[in-house]
């Protein structure tokens, strides 16, 4: 409708007011489904929860809920467990974002360069880790990961090495991105292809005439009509790598030593297993206040100059 | 899962709920019910809420059937749910006014869920016409359903800690019968550990769930984690660093335990890599489906000067506010599931009735008869409102001290410390 609206109203070259209003208004009625949904089950909820934040709620106790300002959110930058978390959830973005960029693109190249006919195997094969559950995906890894046990360590044993995969504070976190990047990347390798596939071939072909070189030409073509792309895959990983749980409570349950308890298990341990609802709900808006942070940054940093 | 090896309050081999078990769950019940309808009478549906999603919940489901068919004007439905959530969802249930009539709790949970005022008490019902007798409980386990004087609970069953031994390991080494105290557990221990040139490829014991393991050892020490009236907490008594300490020798000194890793250390005992394990009762179906392991059980070493035990009861609830004809119903339904508790124990759980532990068909159930003479001394987790958190600072100075990361005097101080702060948190609130 609003396509035909506005090819009608182009080959005049005059566009009359009414035809624009009626445009925007047939715009926001399509969209009005998913705002009703978006209104009630996402924004509603943030704004309970930041009111939650205001208040001590334990739901256990049958004292009523009381108003302590930001008490939950002093408790929080107070606590050790909260940095420790925040420390874990950290450590884990820093690993996984770039590594999983990195990999998803060289993969991403790899397979454009293989004939377009084999192409959708090669993506349906790497992206097909990503439509396992986290569950099954976290199950069997943390076999694999056994150290007395486990598939890794016995192809190992032959070369006399023995990883402490998850039983050792430092390596636990490696072992969970390890697990991230065969379970994620295929996500990025898709929209990685995509953006590849768009860029016109001629490009790279005057390049070669003028002499470029592969890496030339992937550096100063490639790599700049791909911004757009980047921004969005480095965004939306940065956003989802700050929510990880799944993995660190599938593989090592925050362990050893809570050295993998990331925040949101902190915060869902807070929420379901101690009743705590302001404190949970208060250490779920630091948590989004950083990820507004950072994603606002990025788009700052990575948009077109 | 993550409660699972974390937390001994539940039980472990229950991994998720598949989705035809639980829809078969559902379903059954329902599918008695049109036939029950034809007495023309009003019949009660009473919902029943659990968390066994392993072959538990199959003979659960096959109890509540045959209730569902003696019973025509009860209609009992059973949801089953992971324990690892289920706890979340029976809390926002029951906030809400929407709990299930009749439902599972943890003896430790008891507390918890009482003060926030979601159960029934059942005294009136014990000791009423279609009663049951509360003789036919141990004391130890019968207290454990009592708070502030009133009973909330039926316990079902009392999952306790026992010693799984592998029989072939014994023969090789000469060792005629399980050890039961601590010389003998040692030795017998060194002789099961075989260190070749490669490294260790046989432990004589595996420290598979760091809480319920140590917590057993501290408490045969005499250890106190509370004083009486819980207003402070004492875990680093000297008798729990001892008792720590003991567990960490048995990796750093002697060697005769790897160094902790996850709940996936059974499944060394399960290859027949570990020779001794202390594991709850709810892991013998999961042994059971080893046929080539042969393995015993038996009662858990007495290591310190007293004897003592991890363990802790499924315990059958009621949902606060029923009357009449309703609560009539769940009360008889939680009899009869009381009544039936050795077809339950037959699944691989040891029933809390004395009468019952008496019958020719239990004593036919070695593992469970062998694990139930340890009954007269069972301890359970300490009573507390914010029992998670407590466990979670147990568990963390456990692992702390395992790894050898701390001392186990460092550790417990940390815990100790920790947990005050959470009294103080708490006292604040009341």
């Amino acid at each position: 409708m609003g396509v035909a609206t506005e090819s009608a109203a182009e080959p005049g070259g005059t566009r009359s007011l009414a035809p624009a209003r009626g445009r925007a208004l047939s715009g926001y009625l399509y969209l009005l489904p998913y705002l009703i949904l978006f209104g009630v089950f996402l924004v509603l909820p943030l704004l309970y929860g930041l009111g939650l934040s205001l208040f001590r709620w334990d739901m256990l106790s049958t004292v009523p809920a009381r108003f302590i300002g930001t008490g939950n959110y002093s408790e929080a930058l107070g606590s050790a467990y909260f940095w420790k978390a925040l420390g874990a959830t950290f450590r884990f973005v820093v690993m996984a974002v770039p590594l999983t960029i990195l990999l998803g693109l060289l993969i991403a190249v790899g397979i454009e360069a293989v004939p377009v006919r084999r192409q959708a195997l090669y993506r349906a094969a790497y992206f097909l880790p990503t439509l396992i559950t986290v569950t099954v995906a976290g199950l069997l890894w943390r076999w694999f990961f056994n150290s007395e046990f486990g598939l890794f360590n016995a192809l190992l044993a032959p070369l006399g090495i023995k990883v402490p995969w998850l039983t050792d504070t430092a390596w636990a976190m490696r072992s969970v991105v390890i697990m991230t990047l065969w379970w994620t990347v295929g996500g990025p390798v898709v929209i990685f292809l995509a953006g590849l596939q768009q860029i016109p071939s001629h490009y790279h072909e005057a390049a070669a005439l003028d002499g470029a070189n592969g890496w030339q030409r992937f550096r100063h073509i490639t790599l700049p009509l791909l911004r757009p792309v980047m921004v969005f895959v480095v965004i939306m990983n940065v956003i989802g790598a700050f929510q990880v749980f799944g993995q660190t409570f599938m593989i090592t349950q925050g362990g050893p030593e809570l050295s993998t308890r990331v925040l949101v298990q902190y915060i869902y341990e807070t929420a379901f297993n101690n009743y705590r609802m302001g404190y949970a709900a208060a250490m779920s808006w630091l948590l989004f206040a950083l990820i507004a942070g950072f994603s606002l940054a990025q788009v700052r940093l990575l948009r077109e100059r | 899962m993550r409660s699972a090896a974390r937390h001994p309050g539940r039980e472990r081999g229950e991994m998720s709920v598949s989705r035809r078990a639980f829809l078969t769950g559902l379903a059954l019940p329902a599918l008695l019910a049109p036939g029950c309808r034809r007495s023309g009478s009003r019949q009660t549906t009473l919902r029943f809420w659990n968390g066994f999603t392993g072959p538990d919940g199959i003979t659960m489901l096959r109890i509540v059937r045959r209730f569902n068919a003696q019973n025509p004007d009860v209609n009992v439905l059973v949801q089953r749910t992971d324990w690892a959530t289920y706890y979340n969802k029976l809390f926002v249930a029951g906030l809400f006014g929407r709990a299930p009539e009749v439902f599972v709790l943890h003896a430790s949970n008891i507390l918890r869920f009482a003060r926030a005022r979601f159960l029934h008490p059942v005294d009136d019902l014990i000791s009423g016409p279609d009663g049951l007798d509360s003789h036919d409980f141990d004391a130890n386990v019968w207290q454990e359903v009592e708070v502030d004087g009133r009973h909330y609970g039926v316990p079902l069953d009392v999952h306790i800690l026992g010693m799984y031994f592998n029989r072939q390991l014994f023969r090789q080494a000469g060792i005629q019968s399980p050890p039961a105290e601590r010389a003998g557990f040692l030795e017998a221990l060194r002789r099961l550990t075989r260190h070749p040139a490669g490294g260790p490829d046989q432990w004589g014991f595996v420290f598979t769930n760091l809480s319920s393991n140590v917590y057993t050892v501290m408490r045969q020490y005499g250890g106190a984690f509370f004083t009486e009236d819980f207003g402070r907490c004492v875990m680093n008594d000297a008798r729990n660093v001892a008792a720590l300490q003991f567990c960490v020798d048995l990796i750093r000194r002697e060697r005769v335990a790897p160094p902790p890793e996850s709940f996936d250390a059974w499944v060394g005992f399960l290859q027949g890599k570990v020779a001794t394990a202390f594991e709850g009762i709810y892991m013998l179906a999961d042994l059971q489906k080893q046929t080539e392991l042969d393995f015993g059980g038996a009662p858990v070493p007495q290591i310190g000067p007293e004897p003592a035990v991890w363990a802790n009861s499924h315990t059958l609830c009621l949902r606060a506010g029923m009357s009449g004809a309703e609560l009539q119903a769940a009360w008889r339904f939680v009899r009869y599931l009381s009544n039936n508790s050795l077809d339950w124990a037959a699944g691989g759980q040891i029933p809390v009735r004395k009468s019952l532990r008496q019958t020719a068909r239990f004593h036919a159930m070695p593992i469970q008869s062998a694990f139930a003479r340890q009954i007269p001394y069972v301890s359970y987790l300490p009573r507390v409102t914010f029992t998670f958190e407590f466990q979670d600072e147990l568990n963390t100075a456990i692992e702390k001290a395992l790894r050898g990361s701390a001392s186990p005097q460092q550790a417990l101080d940390t815990a100790t410390a920790n947990v005050n702060a959470v009294i103080a948190r708490e006292s604040k609130s009341v």
